[in-house]
């Protein structure tokens, strides 16, 4: 009985010390569901941020011009802003978020991700700045055959 | 999952696959009747020696099997990065490599 204390204080120390390695991780799908349901890019961005984004030269975002399987095409996303996260929206799925990414210390924003699209759109990129602005850039593509169906 | 994790002068580049059906609400009404059954996994994260090095929100857009590649310094070779997803029905899949 001894014993079974000890490794369940033991435990608890564990889960303890556990939490501050976690401190600062956060899902957005949890802490901001809205985002995840809106049905535009602007409503969508507005949602997260609450603010509007400006045009920046900053940020790469490649993409191919045409995709010929939508429902696997490679996006990537490079910037040396100092960035809180970075998230990407796209204008021809029902809803328009697509990944919201938190940055840390540590990080390089140099990301790539396969996203799904149902039809040809434009897809944009959001960088939050530490200083608290928001930088965006876009890219429409064409998509010969929609992924969302597979 | 399938992680590759490599030391590149100091960034660590990595490569993760996660096995999942990614299947949107739109599928999941066409095929089995029910938005419900849609599931997709919807959070993902890394760790190193329980520091976060990566972490991303997720949605149902992201292609069958996604692959996530990302960056980040202040890790060694030899060190390990554990790599957690977590999908909207709740199961959980947690992965160990060793960064190259």
């Amino acid at each position: 009985m001894q014993r079974r204390k000890f490794l369940s204080l033991g435990a608890l120390a564990a889960v303890a010390a556990a939490v501050p390695a976690t401190l600062g991780a956060e899902d957005f799908r949890k802490s901001k569901p809205d985002v995840w349901t809106a049905k535009t890019v602007d409503d969508a961005i507005a949602k997260m941020y609450g603010k509007t984004a400006t045009k920046s030269d900053a940020i790469t975002l490649v993409a191919p011009e045409v995709a010929s399987n939508g429902g696997q095409i490679p996006v990537d996303i490079k910037t040396d802003i100092a960035a809180k996260t970075v998230a990407l929206f796209q204008d021809a799925n029902p809803e328009s978020a697509v990944i919201v990414y938190t940055i840390y210390p540590g990080s390089v924003v140099d990301y790539s991700i396969k996203m799904k699209m149902k039809k040809s759109g434009t897809i944009t990129v959001v960088v939050e700045g530490q200083d608290g602005k928001l930088y965006s850039t876009s890219k429409a593509l064409n998509v010969a055959l929609g992924g969302c169906e597979g | 999952m399938k992680i590759k994790a490599k030391l590149k002068g100091d960034v660590v580049d990595v490569k993760a696959m996660a096995k999942h059906e990614m299947m949107t609400y739109d599928v999941a009404e066409k095929k089995t009747g029910s938005r419900d059954n849609a599931n997709f996994i919807t959070h993902i994260s890394a760790t190193v020696g329980g520091k976060i090095v990566f972490e991303a929100s997720t949605s149902q857009f992201l292609s069958k099997n996604p692959i996530f590649k990302f960056a980040f310094k202040g890790a060694k070779a030899g060190d390990e990065m554990t790599m957690t997803w977590v999908d909207l029905k709740g199961n959980t899949v947690t992965d160990k490599e060793t960064i190259k």
